[in-house]
């Protein structure tokens, strides 16, 4: 009795919808589907490139460079080993936001996250150690080269800014120098690395950086670099301001 | 506790020594906060886990407003003042581990053993050694509960990280002092308590029933004290069913003859029939439940808990021993994403086996990546810059491949425009330096001197066998200094890690000569024995060597890449146990067959069905 009372109903039904009313409903159906895809597609260029991600080795200074940029105020941080982001109001009459990631610098884990935000990058501030710079140039300049030869970061040409922290110290280098031992390293790393047994699946070998036959220079990138002197901590310490100006004026620049 | 066990994925272990302090760590994965208690090793507190519990709690309900709306800001600029609860709950802690009363002993009325009639007491012989064993456990931890708790006036004190959440202070002089007296009061108090224990004793005895001797009954069944059940009658022990094929084994057998070793391949398929069938009735008990469960999980914010993770964890645990993992390896590597998933919020549309699947995958990566990146070329220019020779030994068991990939090697840095200098210090293998003068001539047609200004690209130094390897390296080097050149390729004989002489020659060639690089060579075929063999011969190296930091294996050369088709599992053993990076891939025996390592495509084929 059920089945039976059912089927008169699914023929009217049918008898509706092969009408013009059917024509209606398709119509209105493909509307709904291309106005969600317009949407996800506006959405997602909206959203693409609205990041700087802080970057650099351990204990370079990226997340005391976070939170004094965000409140300003000193805090004591720990070895990182996830990221943070928080959106930063880059001036006061320009209104306009830039999302702040924090990226960890330990080596299992600082290529993990540079593949998860990478794509969103905006502009780039690498925070380089001035005063343990001598020591560590190798290890900076693997690191710098890693993320320059990246393909998403070659194709996309976010601004890079070389942030040298830690200036307060009286041992720290300039950003001159540390500019110029920098593209005398990347020099070579670009040899060494090109030269490298290829790897397993044979996806090509890295990528040039800078012009062949030349000596590196930091002009010969697709992006904007610039070096800039700046100390989280500052000058008086913990309870004085950070000198963040450098920095400050080239986010300004960027957003 | 950050830069070391957390990122490498050794989190299984909530714990962590480092110097002379323990640190007990407990993550929180909703809000992303770890919690870490560190206190001195000597000392064994019970009552540290119950305190970070206690502290994550605590900690999160206070707090939870802002985690969950300001994210990152609300970490910055939130002011935690826990400092006072946090006290509060420690002092709690260390009393309640004090303050345990000795427990009064049972009157004979009290325990259970008035209120057994007789024929319960027929216990069979099992049962009572359980007993006594019992007892015996429960007045060991007695002793150490005070022992403890006389530690904690130093326990406190002691911590060098300060956690996540507040602040350990250090208890005052006077604190201990009261602390210490307070002890000896007690003990004393103890002293007199066991005077009064023995009267309960008495009461037993009068509480006791007899026991029926009267052998003037004669009755046997009453004096039969044997069990009814098992022994005895022949009708009551139920008749085994004797199969003779279970009891023979194998159908096919012939009788009489000696089979060789078998695989263990039959074994496994059972195991994975067993765990198979223990999954499948609760996947049955799901049922109605089961489906709107997913469905809940597909929508919204469900949050893992140990049991959804267990059968997928198994089932990727076993998947990665199917890919040649060393089997302590992956337990460990499951116990670690298991600990960093525990509690996390999954986002919409994710199930558990993605998620696991995902974390698992990252987990991997980030092993494969190396903590610090191994450049020959760059290292050898830095040495060619200070005008000495760059000096790299192969160390390694039998037949893994030491000198056809020496030989690779070479032929790399060749081409790179070095000279190489290679070492003969295999002087046990018979046919050992003529495989290397033969592949020296060779490297030598291929690479003629005119071609690069007329020096000799390669060269062999060697003195014959049955000489002393450390001797003849030594000798090598001094010559590839005098010489000028760029490279000193080391090759030794393969020993293997149970051979402790042979392992002390090559710990003293590796601490007298100090090369610039110790590269473990290791086949890819190889399975559990990774492990072995890694741990033995780090650990020869570190007992031999005279130097305050010893020289331990630096870079593993993964040979025989080509006879492994996706069961890439012993790249990971490998470097999960040294966290070393892979320097070196081999994948056949012409002079072109050496690529490096890409971590992705490795973990890809890992994971890969």
């Amino acid at each position: 009795a059920m089945a039976s009372g059912l089927e008169p109903d699914l023929a009217a039904l049918r008898r509706e919808l092969s009408g013009p009313a059917a024509l209606s409903v398709l119509i209105a159906l493909i509307a709904v589907v291309v106005t969600f895809l317009i949407w996800r597609f506006v959405q997602g260029r909206r959203s693409s490139r609205k990041a700087v991600l802080l970057l650099g080795l351990c204990d370079a200074g990226k997340t005391l460079l976070f939170a004094r940029l965000l409140s300003g105020r000193y805090r004591d941080t720990q070895t990182s080993i996830t990221d943070s982001s928080a959106t930063y109001r880059v001036s006061r009459d320009k209104s306009t936001n830039v999302t702040l990631i924090d990226l960890p610098g330990h080596e299992s884990l600082r290529l993990q996250f540079l593949e998860r935000f990478k794509a969103a990058a905006r502009a780039i501030v690498f925070v380089v150690d001035s005063v343990a710079f001598q020591r560590e140039v190798k290890d900076v300049a693997e690191f710098l080269y890693q993320v320059l030869v990246d393909g998403t970061i070659l194709k996309n040409a976010p601004a890079l800014l070389i942030a040298c922290n830690k200036q307060d110290v009286t041992m720290a280098k300039s950003a001159k120098l540390i500019q110029q031992q920098l593209e005398k390293e990347l020099n070579t790393l670009r040899v060494t690395r090109s030269a490298a047994p290829t790897s397993l699946d044979s996806s090509g070998g890295p990528a040039q950086l800078g012009k062949k036959g030349k000596d590196f220079d930091f002009s010969q990138l697709p992006m904007r670099v610039e070096f800039v002197e700046c100390s989280a901590r500052g000058s008086k310490g913990e309870e004085g301001d950070a000198d963040l100006e450098g920095l400050e004026k080239w986010l300004v620049k960027v957003a | 506790l950050l830069t070391a066990p957390l990122p490498q994925e050794r989190g299984g272990n909530n714990s962590f020594t480092h110097e002379a302090l323990t640190l007990k760590y407990k993550l929180d994965n909703q809000f992303e906060l770890v919690f870490v208690v560190g206190f001195q090793k000597i000392l064994t507190l019970t009552y540290v886990d119950k305190l970070i519990d206690d502290v994550h709690k605590e900690f999160r309900d206070k707090y939870r407003n802002e985690f969950q709306q300001k994210g990152a800001l609300g970490l910055l600029n939130g002011t935690f003042d826990f400092k006072d609860d946090f006290m509060r709950l420690l002092r709690d802690a260390e009393e309640s581990s004090r303050v345990r009363t000795p427990t009064v002993m049972k009157t004979f009325e009290q325990s259970l053993k008035s209120q057994k009639t007789v024929k319960c007491m027929i216990e069979t012989r099992g049962e009572k050694p359980k007993e006594k064993v019992k007892n015996k456990k429960n007045k060991g931890s007695k002793k150490e509960g005070t022992e403890a708790a006389a530690a904690p006036t130093k326990a406190s004190g002691g911590d060098k990280q300060p956690s996540a959440a507040g602040d350990k202070e250090e208890l005052t002089k006077d604190e201990i002092l009261q602390k210490n007296r307070e002890e000896f009061f007690r003990r004393h108090m103890k002293a007199g308590e066991k005077s009064r224990s023995p009267k309960p004793d008495t009461q037993k005895e009068k509480g006791k029933k007899p026991r029926v001797w009267d052998l003037g009954n004669s009755n046997a069944k009453v004096l039969d004290y044997s069990n009814s059940a098992t022994n005895g009658s022949a009708e009551a022990c139920p008749v085994e069913e004797f199969d003779p094929d279970m009891a023979l084994g194998d159908k096919n057998r012939e009788p009489g003859r000696l089979y060789d070793l078998e695989y263990e391949s039959e074994d496994e398929a059972e195991e994975e029939k067993v765990v198979q069938n223990t999954s499948k009735p609760s996947a049955k008990k799901g049922g109605l439940g089961g489906m709107f469960g997913m469905l809940k999980g597909l929508v919204g914010s469900k949050s893992l808990t140990r049991e959804d993770m267990d059968p997928v964890l198994e089932k990727m645990k076993d998947h990665l021993i199917a890919k040649n993992v060393a089997a302590e390896i992956a337990v460990q590597l499951c116990e670690s994403v298991a600990k960093k998933l525990e509690g996390k919020v999954m986002g919409t549309f994710t199930t558990v086996t993605s998620t696991v699947k995902q974390a698992l995958q990252e987990a991997l990566v980030q092993i494969l990546q190396p903590q610090r990146r191994v450049d020959v070329l760059r290292d050898v220019m830095d040495a060619q810059r200070h005008r000495r020779p760059y000096v790299v030994t192969f160390c390694g068991v039998n037949g893994v491949g030491k000198s056809t990939n020496l030989a690779k090697i070479s032929f790399w840095l060749i081409e790179n425009g070095f000279s190489v200098l290679i070492a003969a210090c295999d002087t046990f293998r018979a046919g050992a330096v003529e495989q290397l003068r033969t592949h020296t001539r060779r490297l030598n047609a291929l690479h003629p001197p005119e071609s690069h200004g007329g020096r000799t690209m390669v060269q062999l130094y060697e003195k014959g066998y049955g000489k002393d390897a450390a001797g003849i390296a030594m000798e090598a080097i001094s010559y590839a200094r005098n010489q000028g050149f760029d490279v000193v390729l080391v090759d030794t004989a393969g020993r293997m890690q149970d051979n402790a002489p042979l392992m002390t020659a090559l710990a003293k060639l590796i601490a007298v000569n100090a090369p610039d690089l110790v590269l473990f060579v290791g086949e890819a075929l190889v399975g559990n024995e990774a492990v072995d063999q890694l741990v033995k011969f780090n650990k020869a190296l570190a007992d031999h060597s005279m130097a305050q930091t010893p020289r331990l294996i630096d870079g593993i050369v993964l040979t025989k890449f080509d006879t492994i088709d996706d069961k890439v599992g012993a790249a990971i053993s490998m470097t999960y146990i040294t966290s070393k990076p892979i320097v070196f891939v081999g994948t056949g025996q012409t002079y072109c067959d050496l690529r490096s390592l890409n971590a992705k495509a490795v973990v890809a084929a890992l994971m890969k069905a």
